[in-house]
């Protein structure tokens, strides 16, 4: 009795300052974003005004607002993302892993991207857009260097994905990698045995072995492009217009550029729900195919 | 023996007493770190002054407004803080002290204080005073053979065309920055009524419309095409940067969006530049191109700080002593925003100053709206340069965007 009673203390004891420092950082400004969602507050003033669900209508209702375009946006780069980024590492990662002379160095070079800060990312791109892509235009006269990636509001969608992609790929590289050098050699060994070859060894036998990294893969690659933000920050502000404005961007500007704190929280919570739905159904889909994450 | 003791320790009290009466620490959070060199220079003086009295600076450049807000959100709202001015000194109202019966708002020029009021309150001060209008590359003009800048819109678009025969990029548009717009726009509006103020009033009440104004709805719209045709290759790529890269190269010919704050930076690529500085050109009445001064900056003094006497004598001290007077041109560079003090050697205030003195300034008209709706208003014309809105559509949005901001 006298263990089991010291053994409830420690656990107590040894998870209480996580608890305290999550509670603080992240439950106790949810549930005030979950009060200050139903004020009309400027986040500066010292009344907050309580309105009921005003926010919540004004979300749905307000056809001059940009947070459902933006929740489009945000879906069509998360669409994007998730697939190329998947398929380049994926992709990568089977070439890094074959025996060559260079291959640890060029897991680094892959990996050099990721390490960086987004923001530093972004500003490289921005002048590489705007200015690296000027002057090669200039040496080559390939006319696509001369199109306007960031000032042309369909071009901009592809270059923050591409520099999305280009930033994080390798991090899904190394995941894929450690997928792949988990797979057994007899298995692979025995399909060449069989008498596979090539394509059909990969699509037959690795791809199958690798679906628990893919799960692990597709899942973090959902939730890191539902929170874009930094990255478009940096690149365009969301512009030109707000051709690129992602939700977390809208949600921010709403808050803290339009002093309207209390609509802000509001479409947090709406992206919040969205956002639990979503992975939570990408979650059972994957589960069904019987390999947990 | 006893005696002695209790002396000592009522001495001891007594000077902790005068200690902690006289040592203040003023807390200052404000932005435009390009002064913080010269704010420093500044502090350290004061130190001479008021030896107990110690300043703890510190500057952001982004963000600025979220930071304060969670500083007074945190309740450790700073005792001097900063504001953009006109239309948001209204905002922080709650948090702000007037101090119009401070010796410092006798000492602030008209154009400043006139940004600072709310009723006949002064609730900010500024670091500088600021000049806004068209800075243009004289010796580009003078090859093309036009000796004076064209004071209406068809002259404007006549030199634009002349400049552009002769093989130069005539504008620099930097309108990839939602803050060039806001500046190209105030002296069209300044045109489209007496009274800019109240033509401000009623847009935001949703009572005008810019489609009743020629000079917003014809002249803005015409004079940012222009831009676009004569400007850069990729509008929406350009920044303040290569704005003032291009022009100082002397690559071309008119900056658009602009003013006083970037002559030192051309200066400095380029020290044979022969600067020249004029309002826009909005219609075809000469008199309404004027430059535009004033101050767009406000710093505020926190009305509930425990040390508001010292940071009132500190902002006093800054806008009335020899030395403080001195200051705005001898250490930071910038228009006084005092009466009575000597300006930099700088073109675009020399040329400033001197239309000013000939033709009248334009009012600061950027003040009646906060940054937010600019923002807004910035990227509705960045959606109509990229063309997937239409004009009119864009006067919609912008007419929404100012009802639904400012209210």
């Amino acid at each position: 009795m006298g263990a089991k009673r010291k053994e409830q203390i420690e656990n107590v004891l040894f998870t209480l300052p996580a608890v305290i420092l999550v509670s603080a950082t992240i439950y106790i400004p949810f549930i005030l974003s979950g009060y200050y969602s139903l004020t009309k507050w400027n986040g500066i003033s010292k009344q907050p005004e309580f309105i009921g669900f005003q926010n919540f209508v004004t979300i749905f209702t307000d056809a001059s607002s940009n947070f459902l375009n933006s929740i489009l946006f945000t879906t069509k780069y998360t669409v994007v993302f998730i697939i190329f980024a998947n398929i380049f590492a994926l992709a990568l990662a089977v070439a890094l892993t074959q025996k060559f002379k260079l291959a640890n160095v060029m897991r680094g070079v892959f990996f050099i991207p990721y390490i960086m800060s987004m923001t530093i990312v972004g500003f490289i791109w921005k002048f590489i857009f705007s200015q690296g892509f000027a002057k090669l235009f200039e040496m080559t006269g390939w006319s696509w260097l001369n199109l306007s990636w960031l000032g042309n509001p369909n071009l901009a969608f592809y270059s923050v994905a591409f520099v999305g992609i280009w930033q994080s790929v390798g991090f899904y590289i190394v995941l894929y990698i450690a997928g792949l050098q988990a797979i057994p050699s007899d298995v692979l060994e025995a399909a060449t045995v069989d008498g596979a070859t090539g394509l059909r060894k990969f699509f037959s036998v690795t791809f199958p072995m690798l679906w628990p990294s893919v799960t692990t893969c597709v899942f973090m690659s959902l939730t890191n492009s539902l929170k874009v933000f930094d990255i478009i920050l940096a690149l365009t502000q969301g512009g030109p217009g707000k051709a690129t404005a992602s939700v977390t961007l809208e949600i921010y500007r709403e808050a803290f550029q339009n002093n309207n704190y209390g609509l802000g929280s509001a479409e947090s919570i709406v992206y919040f729900l969205f956002v639990l739905i979503l992975t939570q159904v990408v979650l059972k889909a994957f589960n069904k195919r019987d390999v947990g994450l | 023996m006893k005696k002695i003791n209790v002396l000592l320790l009522v001495c001891i009290f007594a000077a902790m007493l005068v200690s902690a009466v006289s040592a203040a620490d003023i807390y200052m959070f404000i932005p435009s770190p390009e002064y913080a060199d010269a704010i420093n220079t500044l502090i350290e003086e004061y130190k001479t002054v008021a030896p107990d009295v110690t300043i703890n600076y510190e500057t952001t450049q982004s963000d600025y407004p979220t930071l304060l807000k969670a500083k007074i959100n945190a309740g450790s709202t700073p005792d001097i803080f900063g504001s953009t001015s006109g239309k948001e000194i209204a905002v922080y109202l709650d948090y702000s002290y007037n101090f119009a019966d401070e010796p410092a708002a006798e000492a602030m020029t008209d154009a400043v204080k006139g940004v600072m009021m709310s009723g006949d309150e002064v609730h900010g001060f500024a670091i500088k005073g600021n000049y806004f209008g068209l800075l243009y590359n004289k010796d580009i003009f003078e090859e093309v053979g036009i000796t004076e800048f064209p004071k209406t819109f068809d002259g404007l678009k006549e030199a634009a065309e002349k400049i552009h025969e002769a093989g130069y990029q005539v504008f620099s548009d930097g309108f990839g920055e939602w803050w060039v717009f806001k500046h190209a726009w105030q002296t069209f509006f300044d045109a489209a009524s007496d009274d800019p103020a109240a033509l401000a009033d009623a847009f935001i009440k949703g009572e005008a419309h810019i489609a009743d104004y020629p000079v917003l709805y014809n002249n803005f719209f015409d004079f940012i095409d222009l831009v676009v045709k004569y400007g850069d290759a990729k509008p929406l790529e350009s920044f303040l940067a290569n704005e003032v890269a291009d022009f100082a190269v002397g690559k071309s010919a008119i900056v658009v969006g602009q003013g006083a704050w970037v002559e030192a930076d051309m200066l400095q690529i380029n020290p044979d530049l022969h600067l020249g500085f004029v309002g826009y050109p909005v219609d075809d009445n000469p008199d309404h191109a004027r430059v535009i001064g004033g101050s767009d900056q406000a710093l505020r003094i926190n009305k509930d700080s425990a040390v508001l006497q010292e940071t009132l004598d500190f902002v006093n001290w800054w806008y009335t002593s020899d030395y403080g007077k001195a200051w705005f041109n001898n250490v930071a560079g910038v228009i006084p925003p005092v009466k009575g003090a000597e300006a930099p050697d700088m073109e675009v205030i020399k040329q400033g100053d001197a239309l000013a003195e000939s033709d009248g300034v334009a009012a600061l008209s950027i003040t009646y709206f906060t940054d937010a709706s600019h923002q807004a208003f910035g990227e509705t014309l960045q959606s109509y340069i990229a063309g997937t809105i239409d004009k009119d559509t864009a006067c919609k949005q912008i007419e929404e965007t100012w009802v639904k901001l400012e209210n």
